[in-house]
C-alpha cells in the first residue's frame, strides 16, 4: 500500500474508515510528528543528566527497525520504526524564551485568523471588526477571573479561568450575532461598514467608556499575579502560556476542520459562492450566515480570553481597529479559504516584523561606527536623522510593510502562501514523476 | 432653544467639510468602482502636507492650493502602483488594497510627522468669535464651510461641464461605452483617484485647523463613510446632503446625548446611526438599487 495515495480500488467499507483524519500513513505520520513537535519539540526538553531517554528511544527505534527488515511482521507498520527518532530528537532541544513568545504571538494571530477565515473565507461575510469580538471575550473573562465570586473548590481546582473561557467564546459569540443581524439584509461593502461600527461602537465606545472604568482604576485592569490559574498551574512563564496558546490552537483548528467537513460547513461553502443558489438549494441563509457570526464570535472570544494568560493588564487598546484590519490581512496573505492560511500568514507576519527588528537593530549599531567617517554633507544629515528614527519609530515600519505585504499579496500572488505550500507539498509527494 | 440652534449650525457647517471629503470617495466609486477604506489616511496626509507648507511659511490658501497639487500627484501614483493592476478583480481584492494602503500611508505619516497632536502656528483663523445676536460662531467653521463649498461647487462644475469631467461621467455610466467613444478608462480611474486625494486632503486641512492635527483626523474621515451610505454609495448629491446630516447629527448627539452617555458619544453616533439605516434602506436615498439574479 502506497504511503503517499491511496491505490485505486481501495474503498473504504465503513463509514468511520470515510471519515478518518488521516487516511495514508505518511498523512498519520505528518500530523504525529507535528504535534509531537508543537507539544515537545518547542516547549520541553529532557533535563540535565536525563539525556540517556532520548539515545534509548532512538536505540529503541534502531531495535524495531531491524525487527521490520528482518522479520517484516505483516501487521508492522513502516512508519512507527520512525517514531522514536522523532520523539528522540524533541526532547532534546528546545526553543529558548524569546522564540516561545514570538511563537505565542504567531499563535494568537493565527486563533483571531481563524475566526476572520470562517467568516470571509468560507462564508463569504467580509468582516472588519473582528477585534472587537477578541476584546469582549478578554474582557468578559477578565471580568469574570477578577469579580464573580467563585465558590472555593472551584479556584483550588484552577477551573476559574478555563470557564471564564468558555464563557467569554460564548457571550462572545452572541455580541457577535447581535452585529451579523444586518447581514440577513445587506452583504458585500454595507455589511462591511456593520462590521466596521461593530469595531467602534464596542471597543472605542462600550469598553473603553464603560467596561474599562470597572473598579476605578482608570484604563487598564491590571491581572495580579496568580489570577490567571489552569488547575494546578499558575500561568506565569512563557513556557505556560505557550502550553496555553498550543492546546487551544489546537483545540480550534480540529474543531473548525471538522465543522467545515460537516453539513454547516458545507452550507456556509454553498452560501460564499453563490448565496442566490444556496437559497434555491433549500439552505437557510439567515440562520447560517448567523450561525457563522457566532461561531466566529466564539473563536474570537476564545482568542480575547486566552489573551489575557499573555498580557499583564487588559486596555481597550490592545484591541484598535487595527487589529481587526490586520487579522484580515493576515488571511489575505496566508490565504483565503483555508485553514492553513490563517496559520502561514499569521506566522509570516510576525516572523517579517520580528526579522526586519533584528535587522534594523545591527544596522544601527554599524552606522553608529561609520557616522564619524561618512564626508558631512546634505546624504549625512539626512542619514543622522533617519537611521536613529528607524529604531525609534519601528512600529510605524512594521504598519507600512504590512500595508506594502498586503498589496504585494493581493497583485502578486491572490492566492497567498497556502496555495504555495499546497503546491510545494504536491511536487513532493509526486516526485520524481510530477506529471 | 439656543443650544439647538448653535449644534446645528456647527453641523451643518462641519458638514460641508464632510460632504467634501465624500464626494472625494464617491467620484472614485463611482468612476471605478473601488470602495475606499483609506479615505482616512487620505485626510491626514492633506493634513501634514498642509501643516508642513504652512509651517514653512506659505500663506494659507497657496498652501492648499500646493496641497491639492501633491494630492493630484499622490492620487496618480497609488492609482498607477496599486489599483492599476486590480482592475476586473473580486471586490474583497480591491477594497483589501486600500486597507493595505491606509496601513502604509498611515505608517508613513506617524513615521514622518510623529504622533504628538500639532497646530497651525499662527492660527490660520482668528479666534475671536463671530457674534450673530446670541449665536457664536468660531471663524474657523465658517471659513472652512465656505472654503469647502466653493470646492464642492468647482468639482461639481467640473463634472457637468468640462470634458474631463463629462468622460469621467461617462465612463460611470457605462464603461464600455465610453471605451468605444475614446474615453480613456485608464485615465479616468487615475484623474478620479487624483480628485478623491485633492478633496480629502483640502478636508483635512480644514479639519486640522479646528482640533489640530493628530492622528484623530484620519478617524474623522472614516466618517465619510457613514455619510455616503445615507446619500446612496454613488449619488453626489446624496454625499453632500450625507455629509451635512452626519455633520448634524454628530452635533446634536455631542449636545444632547453626552449627558446620558458620557465620553465619545459624538464619535460613534454616526456608526450606531448607519448600522440602523442599513437595516432599512441599504441602498442609500439616493443609490442604485442592484437587482440580483442567478
Amino acid at each position: 500500500m502506497s504511503s503517499v495515495w491511496l491505490p485505486c480500488g481501495d474503498y473504504h467499507e465503513t463509514y468511520s474508515q470515510d471519515q478518518g483524519w488521516w487516511q495514508t500513513s505518511l498523512i498519520r505520520f505528518k500530523m504525529i510528528s507535528l504535534l509531537a513537535f508543537v507539544f515537545i519539540g518547542c516547549p520541553w526538553a529532557l533535563p540535565e543528566g536525563w539525556h540517556w531517554i532520548a539515545y534509548a528511544l532512538a536505540g529503541l527505534g534502531v531495535i524495531l527497525f531491524l525487527v521490520k527488515i528482518i522479520a517484516n511482521p505483516p501487521d508492522f507498520k513502516g512508519e512507527w520504526v520512525l517514531y522514536p527518532f522523532v520523539l528522540a530528537l524533541f526532547m532534546l532541544y528546545r526553543l529558548p524564551d524569546y522564540y516561545l513568545s514570538v511563537m505565542v504571538m504567531i499563535g494568537y494571530y493565527g486563533m483571531g485568523a481563524l475566526g476572520v477565515q470562517l467568516l470571509i473565507g468560507y462564508t463569504g461575510l467580509i468582516t472588519l471588526g473582528h477585534a472587537a469580538f477578541i476584546a469582549v471575550g478578554a474582557y468578559v473573562s477578565a471580568l469574570m477571573v477578577l469579580y464573580f465570586h467563585w465558590p472555593q473548590f472551584i479556584l483550588d481546582a484552577g477551573l476559574a479561568y478555563p470557564i471564564s473561557i468558555v464563557v467569554a467564546g460564548v457571550f462572545a459569540g452572541f455580541w457577535s450575532v447581535l452585529f451579523g443581524l444586518p447581514s440577513a439584509k445587506v452583504k458585500g461593502f454595507y455589511l462591511i461598514l456593520t462590521t466596521m461600527a461593530a469595531q467602534f461602537i464596542t471597543v472605542d465606545f462600550i469598553l473603553t467608556q464603560y467596561v474599562a472604568q470597572i473598579g476605578g482604576r482608570g484604563q487598564a485592569f491590571s491581572l495580579p499575579p496568580g489570577t490567571i490559574k489552569v488547575g494546578p498551574w499558575v500561568i506565569d512563564s512563557d513556557v505556560k502560556i505557550y502550553f496555553v496558546m498550543a492546546v487551544i490552537l489546537t483545540l480550534m483548528v480540529a474543531f473548525v476542520a471538522n465543522l467545515f467537513r460537516s453539513r454547516v460547513g458545507r452550507a456556509w461553502v454553498a452560501i460564499r459562492d453563490n448565496d442566490i443558489a444556496a437559497e434555491t438549494m433549500g439552505i437557510n441563509i439567515v440562520q447560517y450566515k448567523l450561525l457563522a457570526f457566532f461561531v466566529a464570535g466564539f473563536l474570537g472570544g476564545v482568542t480575547g480570553a486566552f489573551w489575557l494568560s499573555n498580557t499583564a493588564a487588559l486596555s481597550p487598546e490592545h484591541f484598535p481597529w487595527f487589529l481587526s484590519l490586520w487579522l484580515v490581512g493576515v488571511i489575505l496573505i496566508g490565504g483565503v479559504g483555508s485553514i492553513h492560511g490563517a496559520i502561514l500568514g499569521a506566522l509570516f507576519m510576525v516572523l517579517i516584523t520580528e526579522s526586519l527588528q533584528w535587522s534594523v537593530i545591527p544596522l544601527t549599531d554599524y552606522y553608529d561606527e561609520v557616522a564619524d567617517t561618512l564626508n558631512p554633507g546634505q546624504l549625512k544629515n539626512i542619514l543622522d536623522w533617519l537611521v536613529p528614527k528607524l529604531l525609534m519609530d519601528f512600529a510605524y515600519i512594521k504598519d507600512m510593510v504590512f500595508g506594502l505585504a498586503i498589496c504585494a499579496f493581493l497583485i502578486f500572488e491572490p492566492n497567498g502562501l497556502s496555495y504555495r505550500w499546497w503546491q510545494t507539498k504536491n511536487y513532493f509527494n509526486l516526485w520524481p514523476f510530477s506529471y | 432653544m439656543e443650544t439647538f440652534v448653535i449644534a446645528l449650525i456647527t453641523g451643518v457647517l462641519v458638514g460641508g467639510i464632510y460632504a467634501l471629503v465624500a464626494l472625494g470617495w464617491v467620484i472614485i466609486y463611482k468612476c471605478s468602482g473601488v470602495l475606499n477604506l483609506a479615505m482616512g489616511e487620505l485626510t491626514l496626509i492633506g493634513a501634514y502636507v498642509t501643516l508642513t507648507f504652512y509651517t514653512a511659511g506659505v500663506p494659507f490658501i497657496p498652501a492648499v492650493l500646493l496641497t491639492l497639487v501633491v494630492g493630484a500627484v499622490l492620487g496618480y501614483l497609488t492609482e498607477r502602483i496599486f489599483l492599476d493592476k486590480l482592475i476586473g478583480e473580486p471586490i474583497l481584492a480591491v477594497i483589501m488594497v486600500t486597507v493595505g494602503l491606509s496601513f502604509f500611508l498611515k505608517g508613513l505619516v506617524e513615521f514622518l510627522w510623529g504622533t504628538d497632536t500639532r497646530v497651525f502656528t499662527p492660527p490660520v483663523f482668528s479666534i475671536e468669535p463671530i457674534t450673530l445676536s446670541f449665536l457664536k460662531i468660531s471663524p474657523v467653521y465658517l471659513w472652512s464651510f465656505i472654503l469647502s463649498i466653493v470646492l464642492l461647487i468647482l468639482l461639481v462644475s467640473f463634472f457637468k461641464f468640462t470634458s474631463w469631467g463629462l468622460s469621467m461621467q461617462a465612463t460611470a455610466d457605462d464603461e464600455t461605452a465610453a471605451l468605444s467613444l475614446g474615453v480613456s478608462a485608464r485615465f479616468v480611474y487615475a484623474a478620479s483617484w487624483a480628485i478623491a486625494f485633492m478633496s480629502a486632503g483640502v478636508g483635512g486641512a480644514l479639519l486640522g485647523n479646528i482640533n489640530g492635527i493628530n492622528i484623530s483626523v484620519g478617524h474623522l474621515g472614516l466618517l465619510v463613510l457613514p455619510a455616503v451610505v445615507l446619500g446612496g454609495l454613488n449619488s453626489i448629491p446624496g454625499a453632500i446632503v450625507g455629509g451635512i446630516t452626519i455633520g448634524v447629527l454628530q452635533n446634536l448627539a455631542g449636545t444632547y446625548l453626552d449627558v446620558y452617555f458620557p465620553g465619545g458619544v459624538k464619535e460613534i453616533v454616526p456608526f450606531v446611526f448607519m448600522t440602523v439605516f442599513l437595516l432599512f434602506k441599504p441602498y442609500g436615498l439616493w443609490g442604485w438599487e442592484r437587482i440580483e439574479r442567478v
